[in-house]
Formats: C-alpha cells, structure tokens, sequence
C-alpha cells in the first residue's frame, strides 16, 4: 500500500513540477525575454480559465459527447468490416496473398487523405467524418483479426475437431476464446486510429465537436482553447485506453494466468 | 474385429519415401495396443490417420463396420501436451466435448463429475487449468476423453512431457481405469518399457518408409511389474527390434566420410 502510494506523490510531484516548468518558460519568454507574442503561446492559468469557461457554458460537454458518438459509430463499424475481413483473409489463400497487402498498404496511409473523398461523397456532414473514422480503423482492425485467428494454436482446432466439434461450433467454442487476447489488443489499437482518425475528419469539416472547438479556438487565435482541447482529446484516449481496454484485458489475461 | 486397418499407405506430398507403407492390422474390442518404433516412423501419423485428422494415400481404416473419413467423436485423441483450453476451468474443459456433443447440461455435469472422480481430481474441478501441475493437466485430459465414451481412445505419447515420478503414477492410474472399463486404446510411444507394461499386444514399427516390422503379444498378467524377469526379457526383445531400426535410420543423419575427402 505505502509503494502504491509512494507512486502516486511521485506523479503528482512529476506533473505539478511540468505545470510550473511550463509556466516559467512561459513567462520567460513572453514577458522577460521579448522572445514570444503571448497569444502565440499558452500558459498553465490561461488553459485553466479555458477549460473553466467551456465547462461552464456547456462547450465541452456538448463537443465531448458529439465526439463521442461519432467515434462509437465508427469504431463499432470499423469492427464488424475489420472481422468479416479478416475472416475472409484467413479463409482464402487468394485474399490473403492479394488483398493482405494491400489492406497493409492502405493503413499506412494518414487518415486525413481520406478527407477529400468523404467531403466529396458525403458533404459536410456527420457520413463524412465517420468515413474517415472507418478508413482510419477498420484495416488495423482487419490485419489484427487475421493474425490473432491465425495465431490459435493448430492443437487447440486438433483437439476439438477429435472431439467432434467442426466448422461454426469450432469458432464459437475454440478460436475465438482463443484469439480473444490478442484480438482486444487489436481493438485497441483500433480505438487510438479511430480516436486520431476522428479528430481529422473534425478538424476538417465537423459543425461540432471536438475537432471543431479546436477550430474555433484557432479561428479566434485563442492558443489557450487549442490546447485545452488538446490536452481534453489525449485525457479522453488515455481514459478509454486505461479504463475500458485496459481493464478487459487485465481480466482476461489473469482468468488465463497470462499476467 | 473392431478396429481395422487395411493395406494403408501414406505420402505426403514433399517427401520422396513414402511415410507408411503397407500397414494393416486390427484390433478387437477392449484390447490394449501400443505402438512403438524409432523416431520418423511414422507412428504419430498412424494416429492421426486413424484420428481421421490426416487421410491416408491408399487404404481403408473401418471402426466398427463404418469407415473412417474424418475426425469424430467416437475416436477420441490425447495428446503429448494436455490441449486445455486455458479460458475454460477443469470442469468446463471436461465437459467441452459432451457440451459440443449435445447433452443437456446436467448430463455433462453428470459425465463430468464421474470422469473427474475417476482420475481423482474431484477436488480440483473449479482450478484454472494454468494453477494445476503438468499431471494433473494429463489427468484433465484424460477424464475430457473418456468422458465422451468414444469407441476408441487414441493417445499419442501422453506421458511423455513428464516426470519419471509422475508418469509412474499416471501409468498405474490409466492402467487400472482401463482393467475397469476395457476400453478399446490405441497408444503410441517411444518407450518400449511403457508399450510393454500396457499392451495386450505391441505393434513394432519399422522407418523408412514406415512399416510394422512385428507384432509382438503380450502374454503377462497385469498389473505388470516393471522389473520382473519376464518382463525384462519381452521389453529386451522389443527393444532390440526398435533399437536395429533407429541405428539404421540414425546412420543416415550424420555425414558420410567420402562427402568429406
């Protein structure tokens, strides 16, 4: 207990000390040294005042949970395009051997190239952003569930086919518990494209939004609102990494003594 | 006649010398059958034919009266390593393949507990398969597939991967499950001293192409003393058979002198 709690002051320590970092640079160099105009850069108590306003004119929680909504809608579709992919990839040599690549190729690619496209197809509306969202995720998502129904150890299939059990009862009962580790993993990472991809689409052609608070903020030369946002899009991908996945992961590894 | 397999060859497509050649043989009901021979004789995929895992070229395998063409339940595998589904407890692995099979649930629970108590792991029904030791996980295995009650049990070195302490224990504890119950088991080993101590007769398999070289009947009475006189003297005589065949085979893995000159 007395080490957890060693951790924890050492953070706090570690953050307050960035905070007053921060704030020094910033005075140095806007007000003793000349070197910077203060709107060009923020500071700890303006960011603080910031997230205050937003807050309490219902910005925030409005932008956050417009966010939100689409990132879930996208995510959710990027998950069931990447498993039927991925199935398939795994099922045919052919797709695997021309489709795989090219999927690789295509994820490469930084989703805000697919802007354009969904502003041409989709228009300035809430289909566009979520486009970029599902270009952004669905191929990890895809390359991840080929690799983790790929990686089921052949004994587990061996063994359950000796038992009699064949072709739909055998993904039901046997690859996808086994593959159910990694393929988290896969959502995971899913989730941080999609979360990144989001906030292209937004930046781009969003009404509202996360993305588009960040907009304003610039529109405005408010630095202080382009980094509150910031710092509110990193403290909600943290969150659902640490708090959704993180903890379905830490409960699956330790119900198989993987952790 | 129960088991019978009839003129089965095998090639599997990479290799030049076929993997089996010619291999018949049968079984009856209740009858023990082990299986030796040197390493790469093709022993494993005798199982796995048999298992309906793997086809042979030529040949016809029939359990009794309907021909093998593939996997089933009614031929049960166990393996080297325990194949416990690390998300599944050890009663929910055991009851995997009655689940699988159809049985309503308390006929699984049923099953499961017998079987369980049979390998007298009763006690550990609720344990995470990753908790328990590596006999124990044999001893899982072992209750998942009997509790199926196929026709036949096939084991592919299921021992192996132990400890000599253990696998004395398990030995005697397979030994008198089957003196109980006479199920039909094929066994295939690398241990001439274990195919003794099981078998109501040992198959002696011959490599390159695989082949029986020998069936040799087993006519002690059980349970069989491991250091007794005849014993010793059919484990020798067993053991010769095999060991001429790994010579030969193992002669054929180290350089020839001239590719040196």
């Amino acid at each position: 207990m007395d080490v957890k709690r060693m951790k924890w002051a050492e953070s706090l320590l570690f953050f307050i000390g960035l905070l007053l970092l921060w704030q020094l640079l910033y005075t140095a160099a806007c007000s003793w040294l000349g070197w910077a105009k203060p709107y060009a850069i923020p500071n700890p108590i303006g960011v603080l005042r910031c997230i205050v306003t937003l807050f309490s004119d219902g910005t925030l929680a409005a932008a956050v949970a417009g966010s939100l909504l689409r990132v879930l809608l996208g995510f959710a579709l990027s998950v069931v395009i990447g498993i039927l992919l991925g199935i398939l990839i795994v099922h045919s040599g052919y797709l695997e051997r021309n489709l795989k690549p090219l999927i690789l190729g295509v994820q490469t690619l930084p989703s805000i190239c697919w802007v354009p496209f969904a502003v041409l197809w989709f228009g300035l509306s809430e289909g566009a952003i979520i486009f970029v969202v599902v270009m952004g995720s669905a191929f990890g998502i895809a390359i991840a569930v080929e690799s983790c129904i790929k990686n089921v150890p052949p004994l587990y299939i061996r063994a359950a086919r000796t038992m009699g059990v064949d072709s739909f009862e055998l993904y039901r009962m046997v690859i996808f518990p086994a593959a159910l580790p990694a393929f988290v993993a896969g959502l995971k990472q899913g989730w941080s494209f999609a979360w990144r991809a989001l906030m292209s689409g937004e930046v781009m052609s969003a009404s509202m939004g996360l993305g588009y608070t960040l907009m304003v903020g610039r529109d405005l030369a408010d630095i202080n609102q382009v980094m509150t946002v910031m710092l509110v899009i990193i403290l909600i991908g943290v969150l659902i990494d640490k708090w959704i996945f993180g903890v379905i992961e830490r409960r699956i590894l330790t119900v198989r003594g993987m952790l | 006649m129960y088991l019978s397999l009839n003129s089965i060859h095998k090639q599997f497509r990479s290799g030049k010398k076929e993997t089996l050649q010619d291999v018949s043989f049968t079984a009856d009901k209740g009858e023990f059958i082990c299986i030796v021979g040197p390493s790469g004789c093709g022993k494993s995929t005798l199982l796995n034919l048999v298992a309906g895992l793997d086809t042979p070229t030529s040949g016809e395998i029939t359990l009794d009266g309907t021909r093998v063409t593939g996997p089933g339940a009614d031929r049960v595998v166990m393996f080297q390593e325990a194949a416990l589904y690390p998300w599944l407890n050890v009663m929910q692995n055991v009851m995997f393949g009655l689940k699988a099979a159809g049985h309503p649930k308390e006929r699984q629970m049923e099953l499961a507990e017998k079987y369980l108590k049979m390998v007298q792991l009763w006690h550990y029904k609720d344990y995470p398969i990753h908790q328990i030791s590596g006999g124990m996980r044999q001893r899982t295995a072992l209750a998942r597939a009997l509790a199926l009650e196929s026709k036949l049990l096939l084991m592919d070195e299921p021992f192996s991967a132990l400890d000599k302490q253990t696998i004395h224990i398990l030995r005697a504890e397979l030994e008198q499950i089957w003196e109980k119950h006479k199920k039909t088991i094929l066994y295939v080993t690398h241990s001439v001293e274990e195919a003794v101590y099981f078998a109501d007769r040992v198959i002696v398999m011959a490599e390159n192409p695989g082949r029986i070289r020998e069936i040799v009947p087993i006519p002690l009475s059980r349970p069989r003393n491991i250091e007794d006189a005849a014993f010793l003297s059919l484990r020798k005589r067993i053991l010769s058979g095999v060991q001429l065949s790994a010579w030969k085979s193992a002669a054929g893995e180290f350089d020839r002198e001239e590719e040196w000159t």
